[in-house]
């Protein structure tokens, strides 16, 4: 639904922008709704049914995938101030949209959870703001609640963060209590946007999405300038040209307005066909007028893990492409193309940005389409120096040369925040050497919490760390990662053959020394996912022509109901339909009938 | 071809529920300590046949249960009459009864002999006490032969039922099953291996963990025991778990593992009439009260043929390619395209005439029609 008012322009020096960041669950939405309530823009019964009814995919997870804008206005001293809420992601595989937000703003509302204290997502947000100079305004949260410990947290803010317990301010999400002075906080201390109205238009576009009737929804910061219907504008790197055909903002319903001037936030739409086309982190600029430079950017975020996707049934491969379209075109992080494997047939290798990513577009892929799909296990991106001193990506192990083509073998290495209660050190301590971790530092938030730095390899935390440094720290730790760069490790392909013949969808990169113990674990995997078949299956793991691990899962002995059951052949149908219907999330490796799960055997360590 | 055997019914099968007490592995459609609603049973069974509107001729007639032997011989001769009237027996036909041994009296017999029974099929299940006692058996195993030496006077065919798997039984304890059976001079001898139907007393009991099953290794043992043991006494293997001397195999089973078409009448009777499948109700009540819900289900050709590979699978002799498309209007390889795999993996034999389980196939029958389907 799309509203429509006619308002001029507002003045700069009363715009404030900001996004909120926190650790997830510190209860970031709940607060975002209280600014709505409290500025009129949602109704006392709006703000119930959006906090108690959103039970879409991004709220069942507790996160917040896609970014809203929001538009509020709020008095103040006599005067009306234009707020634009940014909204930011709360997991670290989308910490690269945290940046992007930010980049819109200039100030960030810092909440804590008053009960939880400071966590690793509360650390790793602090610091993207102030790599982009925002003024941060901290706030306790949740101060309502009996076990609050706002005096102990903002011990905690101080020492890591060297946040002054003077400035931090006490709200509830839930209550309302504290949100005025948030607010007005928000107006006294965060700087209104810089930028000339009269320059050349330089807006910044922090993000889009699809819509299947006006194209593109550019979501932009205006930098410089104004934006209008009718204007012609152009995407600086893009290099296209297109004419506006609205402008408006986010209140929070769309809201058509006649132009959009310096400093303030919404979007604008211009009949852009392909999202690719109006890459986020672009310049939009006058076609006529345009500005000198464009602005600075953000650094394209890569993907950082890979699986392969494809169709139970073969058949359904352009069913699969189609619904792999329709999820890139609101999700640009996602990236895929197609690729053919012996053993599965014609599938796509999807890119994502971290495991959660992933778990997302899957979950979307099964609930948009009823395809059914088998997935190979993750893998991170690694590097290959070869010996003609060219550096080749690999996205899948297939792409691995042969031994004697490679100089150096690298891999994504990335620096993890542990923050854990003191107890847990040791036992995180082995856990991450375990994983071929390089210690980096200890940092005691208090006496029972410390932060714990180290670096590691992506591959080894992809899967289970997350869930690995749950149960070690009894839920209590939290982790947040920041990719470093690559490093030179002796790397290895591991193959796995079913019945003498190799199966690249089971194929892994695996540090040297790892290859027995994971050999082992993935075949003894693979023995208990795949039944019993007519015949004796052989499994091995191989590096090269060198086995490192064999298995053998017996024939099948006996199968046969040896059963009066006479006349009544019709529940006996029955029961050979349902077994076919299992069958049909199998895939065929030779004779051999492989389940899912198999596919998931790679990820076996233990 | 309207009179194909697989549209139109030259069998029939009659069930009759009642049971002196239920065993520990039973999930028929029976019923224990009704015995006084017998007559009103009749009567809603003779209700039943009066919707053939005409008498069926039949070449087999089986009457199972439950156990109609334990009819006392007023019902017996009742139900006798009936079905006379409305099932005559072609000239040659095989008319069978499911009898216990401990319920079969002189008088009994020389009744089902005087209505033209020729074979009489004996739920004897095991000579062993101890197993007898798991499977929750009453019989003392001693009945067996003195029912077996009343009936071979008057009637020519005589079958009994083993049960394999019993938890704690040996390859001994099976072997002296098997030759006591064999001791006996009978003709036919079936073979069944325990299964744990849900719901019964000795599913419950696995369930809970107070009765472990034997292993796949120790049921396949006893299996193959059984093979060898009775084909080594000149019986053939003719189906997955029925073994007779020549000339002595029970044409009504013969039906089924067909995939013909049958009658069936009674609590929870199975029929399978112009293709249509259909199931009575298993609600005692109900059926006294002529409520029998047929519940029914009409499969597409295809589905047919399918359904006709699988069970024809189980018989020795498999098969037939040209009966088959006959039968079912299908190429059996275009039903079956895995079927040349199986061949190669050494579980099928295919002589291009026939196809059929090879000696280890047998074993893993299930899992083969399975592969095929
Ligand atoms: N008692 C109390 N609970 C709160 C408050 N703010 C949020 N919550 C609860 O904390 C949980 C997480 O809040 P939510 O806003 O979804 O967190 P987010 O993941 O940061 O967006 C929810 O169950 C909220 O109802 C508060 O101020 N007081
Ligand atoms: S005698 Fe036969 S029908 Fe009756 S309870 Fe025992 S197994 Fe079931």
């Amino acid at each position: 639904m799309t509203r429509r008012t006619a308002f001029a322009m507002t003045d700069p020096k009363l715009i404030r922008n900001f996004s909120i960041v926190a650790h997830i669950d510190h209860g970031k939405s709940t607060l975002a709704d209280q600014f709505l309530l409290k500025t009129g823009a949602i109704s006392e019964r709006d703000f119930r049914a959006q906090t108690l009814d959103s039970m879409d995919l991004e709220r069942e997870r507790g996160i917040t995938i896609r970014m809203h804008p929001v538009t509020i206005y709020y008095t103040y001293k006599g005067q009306k101030y234009e707020l634009n809420l940014v909204d930011t992601p709360g997991h670290v595989d989308f910490s690269y949209e945290v940046s992007r937000s930010l980049a819109a703003c200039e100030g960030a509302v810092l909440l804590v959870d008053s009960t939880q204290g400071v966590q690793a997502q509360t650390v790793a947000n602090a610091y993207l703001a102030i790599e982009n100079d925002l003024t941060i305004v901290p706030v306790l949260n949740k101060v309502d609640m009996t076990i609050s410990r706002p005096d102990e947290v903002a011990g905690e803010m101080k020492s890591v963060l060297g946040i002054e317990p003077h400035e931090i301010l006490k709200a509830s999400g839930k209550t309302g209590a504290g949100v005025d002075e948030l607010i007005q906080a928000v107006i006294d201390r965060i700087p209104p946007p810089p930028g000339d109205p009269n320059s050349p238009l330089k807006a910044l576009i922090y993000n889009s999405h699809f819509d299947t009737y006006k194209g593109v929804v550019v979501y932009v910061r205006l930098m410089e300038g104004s934006i209008r219907k009718g204007q012609r504008i152009r995407l600086m790197r893009g290099g296209t040209e297109h004419e506006v055909l609205e402008v408006g903002q986010f209140r929070p319903a769309p809201t058509v307005c006649d132009e959009l001037g310096t400093g303030q936030v919404g979007y604008f739409t211009a009949q852009i066909k392909n999202i690719a086309d109006a890459n986020i982190g672009d310049t939009v600029t006058d076609a006529h007028h345009p500005a000198a430079e464009p602005l600075a950017g953000y650094k394209v975020p890569k993907p950082m893990v890979f699986s392969g996707l494809y169709p139970t049934n073969n058949n359904d491969f352009e069913a699969l492409r189609e619904a792999l379209g329709k999820l890139k075109l609101n999700d640009s992080s996602f990236v895929y193309q197609p690729e053919v494997s012996e053993g599965l047939g014609f599938g796509f290798r999807c890119g994502f940005l971290g495991m959660l990513h992933r778990e997302v577009i899957q979950q979307r892929l099964e609930r948009d389409s009823d395809l059914d799909l088998v997935q190979t296990a993750p893998n991170v991106t690694y590097e290959i120096l070869n010996r003609k001193g060219e550096t080749i990506a690999i996205d899948n192990p297939q792409k691995v040369p042969d031994a004697g083509q490679i100089e150096e073998f690298r891999e994504p290495i990335v620096r993890v925040n542990f923050l854990v209660p003191s107890e847990n050190i040791g036992d995180l301590m082995t856990m991450c050497h375990d994983r071929r971790g390089v210690f980096v530092r200890t940092e005691y938030l208090s006496q029972t919490r410390a932060i714990l730095v180290f670096e590691l390899p992506l591959a080894e935390i992809i899967y289970d760390l997350y869930d690995k440094l749950k149960s070690v720290t009894h839920g209590y730790g939290t982790m947040d990662y920041e990719v470093l760069g690559y490093r030179a490790a002796d790397l290895v392909r591991l193959d796995v053959l079913v019945h003498h013949k190799r199966v690249d969808a089971l194929s892994t990169i695996i540090h040297r020394s790892t290859a027995e113990r994971r050999g082992r674990a993935m075949l003894k995997k693979l023995r208990e996912e795949i039944d019993r078949h007519l015949f004796e299956i052989a499994l091995q793991a191989a590096i090269g022509s060198r086995v490192v691990a064999r298995e053998n899962i017996a024939a099948m002995k006996k199968n046969v109901t040896a059963k009066c059951y006479g006349g009544d052949i019709t529940r006996k149908r029955k029961l050979w339909a349902k077994q076919a219907a299992g069958k049909k999330r199998m895939k065929m490796v030779g004779q051999v009938e492989l389940p899912q799960e198999a596919f998931l055997a790679v990820l076996e360590t233990e | 071809m309207t009179d194909a055997p697989w549209l139109v019914p030259q069998a029939a099968y009659v069930h009759i529920p009642f049971c002196a007490h239920r065993c520990g592995y039973c999930d028929f459609a029976i019923v224990v300590g009704k015995d006084h609603l017998m007559v009103r049973y009749l009567d809603a069974l003779e209700a039943e046949l009066e919707t053939l509107i005409q008498p069926r001729p039949v070449q087999t007639l089986f009457i199972g249960g439950g156990t109609p032997s334990h009819l006392p011989e007023a019902q017996l001769e009742r139900l006798l009459r009936v079905l006379k009237r409305w099932f005559p027996l072609e000239s040659d036909a095989e008319y069978s009864i499911e009898a216990n041994p401990e319920s079969l009296t002189a008088d009994k017999i020389v009744l089902l002999a005087q209505h033209g029974v020729n074979r009489v099929s004996l739920g004897a299940q095991s000579f062993d006490p101890r197993s007898l006692a798991v499977l929750q058996r009453s019989h003392d195993p001693t009945t067996i032969a003195t029912a077996v030496k009343c009936l071979s006077g008057s009637i020519s065919q005589i079958s009994i039922d083993l049960i394999f798997g019993v938890p704690g039984q040996t390859v001994a304890h099976w072997t002296d099953d098997l030759d006591r059976a064999l001791n006996l001079g009978i003709s036919h001898i079936s073979t069944y291996g325990l299964t744990y139907e849900k719901g019964t007393s000795l599913w419950k009991q696995r369930r809970s963990g107070r009765l472990i099953p034997l292993t796949e290794d120790d049921e396949l043992t006893l299996y193959q025991t059984a093979i060898e043991r009775l084909t080594k006494a000149s019986f053939t293997h003719y189906e997955i778990s029925n073994f007779a001397l020549e000339g002595r195999q029970s044409r009504h089973n013969q039906i089924y593992w067909a995939n013909y078409a049958y009658y069936g009448i009674g609590l929870g009777a199975a029929r399978y009439v112009g293709g249509v499948r259909e199931v009575n109700t298993r609600d005692f009540d109900a059926y006294l009260a002529g409520r029998r819900s047929w519940q029914s289900e009409k499969l597409s050709p295809l589905d047919r043929a399918r359904e006709t590979m699988a069970v024809q699978l189980r018989r020795a002799e498999g098969i037939h390619r040209v009966f088959y498309r006959r039968q079912t209007g299908h190429d059996l390889d275009a039903v079956a395209p895995r079927l040349a795999a199986l061949v190669d993996q050494g579980v099928l034999i295919d002589t291009s005439e026939r196809v059929f389980l090879s000696a280890n196939g047998k074993y893993v029958a299930d899992a083969v029609i399975e592969k095929l389907l």
